[in-house]
């Protein structure tokens, strides 16, 4: 069996409309975002990982299986969807129960998954209300305790934090962090990209239907060469420092921080330049910190997709 | 069958049996399974006051009179000739008319209307200057008589637009309808074989509408019955096979709703507008009596009707085309009546079975 979650040469189309095309991707266990302007294929390729829709072209393997082999599949794949519609007449504790049992497991054994799935998403005290009557945001965690409820090894969560209030939204991220931690593999769609830099340890990047960059953030930003890498450094005399940055030929641009405390370097050799720093004489600079300053989702989004729609 | 699936199954069926009978949509399903009922009612109301007043007639009658008094009566004998056979009539009209003759000139003929009962049969004698011209009998205890109008009801009306369109209503939402709704995804995401979802929703769907309309045809039954004395209920039920076909008439009701299931949910499936295929199988199924015999063989009512105990009769007046939609000229034995709908029903789950399994979860293009 296969520990992978496996795209190879995988194209969707609905009609003439590009879905996703050509995607090869090979996801490991951990948090893995899925990041892109609306319309860039997120959900087309959660939809393709989960059986919901069909490749045009390609095949998927998730741990080894099929995506047309339900049976099996969602014995280890939970998915919270987009789709904010829900069997009617049903309260949350019978939408999850009624979920539970379609996979043929004994009534007590659902009954006691579903109360512990609720009290997972904090849900305990309105399970026993009808569904139509939560909130947005009681919908979107009773959608995550479905996803979660059998313990799936495999979780696609769908925009996950949307509705969420602050509080949720931690509870959330650390529920997703747990899972990712007891080998889980947890993939996440989002809009908000500093949420993506904090729980993310991989990234896809999509536009137009394309995947146009995966991996850890930081090797996704060290592969970009066209844009330098920006970084900061804190110290006391910045103009002086730039000084010397300039002399050595590794900064291509400096500009010194407002507060005068720092200054923001760009450099297209980014080993070279801190070998450099490790050999300047700093002649009474006190450095206070040096780190990237666009090693992050939201930087590398803007690099390689441009800035539309993006949430800070 | 696999534990788990048969487990599945019933997961499935007890999900979707509460939402497609309590289906504020579905409504209309009951009105039509509910309109013979009323007919019948109707039909027992009117009958009963009729022979309410029959026999209020026959209590005014000179001497008391029997069915087989008023069949004595016959079309030529004269007046005298009826009042020693039945007394002096309780109800009698009495006018004249001017006819013209050849020769231009008037002749005035006398008529007279007499109005006899014995309390359970009424009987109308038209005499013409003073000659019986013309009788009719009209009885309120005739299960045989009715149980033609019961059979002409259960299959111009009951199968074919009141089963037909209520499966139509059922099936074809069974997964229409969860796309409409956009909850879908609800089933598709679970753990569960989409021929065995299927195989859930059709038995849902087959409970549902059996209930339905097994339901009104035992209430049909009994409110056609209501009108009728207990001995006669007696008589018809145990002595002239009424309760034979009572079962048989409920036989068919379920294998109709397995054939429309069936068709329709795999018509579901093919046709996102459910006006096409419904206007489609409604005149494939009328014209089935004009088809050739093996086209004629790939319909459900071709089945149903060679399974009902009744032949609707032919008056000898039909047109030629309504004679052919009403009788059945060419029916076949019941065991391959049943064996033709199952097979039809089963090539079509076979086909809905193979749609489910490459149907897809995309709202938007509906």
């Amino acid at each position: 069996m296969s520990d992978r979650i496996i795209f190879e040469e995988v194209s969707k189309f609905y009609g003439e409309i590009l879905g996703v095309n050509r995607v090869n991707l090979s996801i490991p266990p951990g948090i893995t975002s899925l990041v892109g302007p609306n319309g860039s294929g997120k959900t087309t390729l959660m939809n393709l990982m989960t059986g919901l829709v069909r490749p045009s072209r390609g095949q998927i393997h998730v741990l080894g299986y099929k995506t047309d082999d339900p049976e099996n599949l969602f014995k280890i794949v939970g998915y919270s969807t987009q789709f904010d519609a829900f069997p009617k007449g049903l309260t949350g504790f019978e939408f999850l129960y009624s979920y539970l049992r379609l996979s043929g497991q004994e009534a007590s054994m659902c009954e006691r998954l579903a109360w512990r799935a609720i009290e997972r998403v904090n849900l305990t005290e309105a399970a026993n209300r009808k569904v139509a009557s939560y909130s947005k945001g009681m919908r979107q965690r009773i959608r995550l305790s479905q996803a979660l409820a059998h313990d799936p090894k495999v979780l696609v969560l769908d925009e996950p934090l949307n509705g969420l209030d602050p509080l949720a939204r931690a509870e959330m991220i650390a529920l997703f962090r747990a899972a990712a931690a007891e080998g889980c593999y947890v993939i996440i769609s989002s809009h908000i990209l500093h949420e993506v830099d904090i729980i993310s340890d991989q990234v896809v990047m999509l536009s137009n239907g394309y995947v146009v960059a995966e991996g850890n953030i930081q090797s996704v930003r060290g592969e970009i060469q066209e844009h330098p890498t920006q970084i900061m450094i804190r110290c006391n005399r910045p103009r002086e420092l730039a000084a010397k940055m300039l002399n050595s030929n590794h900064a291509i641009e400096i500009s010194i921080h407002k507060d005068e405390h720092g200054l923001l370097l760009k450099t297209r050799d980014t080993d070279r330049f801190y070998l450099a720093m490790n050999g300047m004489a700093m002649n009474g600079i006190e450095i206070e910190s040096i780190a990237p300053a666009d090693d992050d989702a939201l930087s590398i989004y803007e690099y390689l997709i441009g800035n539309e729609e993006v949430a800070r | 069958m696999n534990r788990v699936w048969w487990a599945q199954i019933k997961a499935v069926m007890r999900l979707e049996f509460k939402k497609t009978l309590f289906a504020r949509r579905g409504l209309w399903i009951y009105v039509l399974a509910a309109l013979p009922v009323a007919l019948y009612i109707a039909f027992a109301v009117v009958v009963g006051n009729q022979q309410h007043g029959a026999e209020k007639l026959a209590r005014r009658s000179e001497k008391a009179l029997t069915y087989r008094d008023l069949t004595s009566v016959k079309e030529g004998m004269t007046k005298q000739e009826v009042l020693a056979l039945l007394g002096k009539p309780p109800v009698a009209d009495h006018w004249s008319e001017e006819r013209p003759t050849d020769s231009g000139s008037n002749v005035k003929i006398e008529h007279e209307d007499y109005h006899y009962s014995d309390g359970q049969s009424d009987l109308y004698v038209n005499l013409a200057d003073g000659k019986v011209t013309n009788l009719a009998i009209n009885s309120y205890d005739d299960p045989g008589r009715d149980s033609i109008m019961f059979a002409g009801i259960f299959q111009f009306f009951f199968l074919r637009l009141a089963v037909f369109f209520g499966c139509l209503g059922v099936f074809m939402n069974l997964f229409r309808g969860e796309v409409l709704d956009r909850s879908l995804h609800f089933y598709f995401l679970a753990p569960i074989r989409r021929d065995v979802l299927m195989a859930g929703k059709f038995l849902a769907g087959l409970l549902a509408t059996c209930t339905i309309f097994v339901t009104s045809e035992i209430l049909q039954t009994c409110a056609f019955l209501w009108h009728f004395t207990a001995r006669q209920q007696d008589l018809y039920l145990y002595h002239n096979h009424g309760l034979e076909h009572a079962g048989i008439y409920i036989g068919v009701t379920v294998l109709a709703c397995i054939g429309y299931g069936a068709f329709f949910l795999v018509a579901g499936m093919v046709f996102r507008n459910p006006i096409a295929p419904a206007a489609i199988a409604l005149i494939w199924e009328s014209i089935n009596p004009f088809l050739p015999n093996i086209l004629k063989q790939i319909s459900i009512i071709y089945y149903l009707k060679s399974l009902c105990p009744v032949d609707v009769p032919v008056d000898p007046g039909t047109p030629p085309i309504l004679a052919l939609l009403i009788s059945n000229g060419d029916p076949v034995s019941a065991p391959l009546a049943i064996l033709g709908i199952l097979v039809v029903s089963v090539i079509a789950l076979y086909v809905s079975s193979i749609r489910v399994r490459r149907m897809e979860v995309n709202y938007t293009t509906e």
